[in-house]
């Protein structure tokens, strides 16, 4: 099963497509997601992910907006769609019939 | 993102591998972000990777487990092998002493170079921490080294054969099986010889079977 922050990786890559690369992933899981995203973060995370063959990373072209430096590119396997979907169904089911807010806003367990 | 700040991140990033370093100052100068920002993204991953090789044996197997206990036994061999030196120049030279003394060095220089190389070759990446844990020891006998600081010069003899083998084993990593053999069984020699450390030293032999074991073999 894979981790939240694994998952909102392998969503920005699958998203981002032939375009899927550390900055280009780092700013969709700030804007899209609303959490901080560090590269130590992003990277180690990708690490993993390369490790269990979830996605396969690879030294892109320089380019002259990055300062002539190449880019890490980044592409969802399979395996990894599989693994994601996954995560996506369990969270779907678990969260069917569950009411976070009432229709007014209020959260369940916090103070009337 | 130019001026001191990206300098400063610049410099931080030298802590990277060469390729990742590439890939982040890219990301940073195409995000455009502030200086301190990406300054804590180079020192974030470079903490996490450097943790990361803490997870493998080597490092402590490097640090503790040789470089803190050999740099102990070194000293006492040091010792040993200058207070022969005192002996020599004292007494009337002759030819059996002398070269009973000159393979007691010989043995010192080549223990010392097996266990500066084995903690070069095992772990290239937290030499720091070898280096620390070797220094630390040294510092302490030197602060309680009861003569001049020249005389202390006399703990340090092995030094200079164990850079040299830390030298050679960041560059080589793997000797050939003959050599590694070779040192391996020199090395068996030490306790002995410099009547050092018994089973301390014993237990320190270590390091010249793991250079035969992981010795380039020949291909027949």
């Amino acid at each position: 099963m894979l981790g939240e922050f694994e998952y909102l990786i392998l969503s920005a890559a699958a998203n981002l497509g032939d375009e899927a690369y550390g900055a280009a992933m780092r700013a969709a899981i700030e804007t899209t997601a609303g959490r901080a995203c560090s590269l130590g973060a992003l990277y180690t995370t990708l690490d993993r992910l390369e490790a269990k063959g979830l996605v396969e990373t690879w030294m892109g072209e320089p380019t002259q907006q990055r300062g002539g430096r190449a880019r890490r590119m980044v592409r969802v396997t399979g395996e990894g769609s599989r693994a994601a979907r996954e995560f996506y169904d369990a969270v779907t089911r678990m969260s069917r019939g569950t009411a976070w807010a009432d229709s007014r806003g209020h959260f369940p367990g916090d103070a009337a | 993102m130019t001026g001191a700040g990206w300098s400063c991140v610049e410099a931080a990033a030298g802590l990277l591998g060469a390729h990742e370093r590439e890939v982040v100052l890219g990301d940073l100068a195409e995000s455009d972000g502030a200086a301190w920002r990406g300054l804590k993204d180079v020192l974030g991953l470079a903490t996490r990777r450097h943790l990361e090789l803490w997870t493998s044996w080597r490092p402590w197997a490097a640090s503790f487990g040789l470089a803190l206990p050999a740099s102990l036994f070194l000293m006492g061999c040091s010792v040993v092998v200058s207070g022969e030196f005192d002996g020599l120049f004292r007494g009337t030279v002759t030819a059996a002493p002398l070269g009973f003394s000159l393979s007691k060095i010989l043995l010192l220089i080549c223990w010392a170079w097996i266990a500066g190389f084995a903690v070069g070759a095992i772990s290239r990446r937290t030499l720091w921490a070898s280096a620390l844990t070797c220094c630390s020891p040294c510092l302490f006998c030197l602060s309680e080294w009861p003569g001049s600081w020249i005389s202390a010069l006399r703990l340090f003899l092995f030094l200079a054969p164990a850079l040299w083998g830390v030298v050679a084993g960041r560059r080589k990593a793997r000797l050939g099986l003959g050599w590694a053999i070779f040192l391996a069984s020199t090395a068996m020699l030490v306790p002995p010889m410099l009547d050092k450390g018994g089973w301390y030293g014993l237990g320190l032999l270590w390091p010249g079977w793991f250079l035969v074991a992981t010795a380039r073999r020949e291909l027949t």
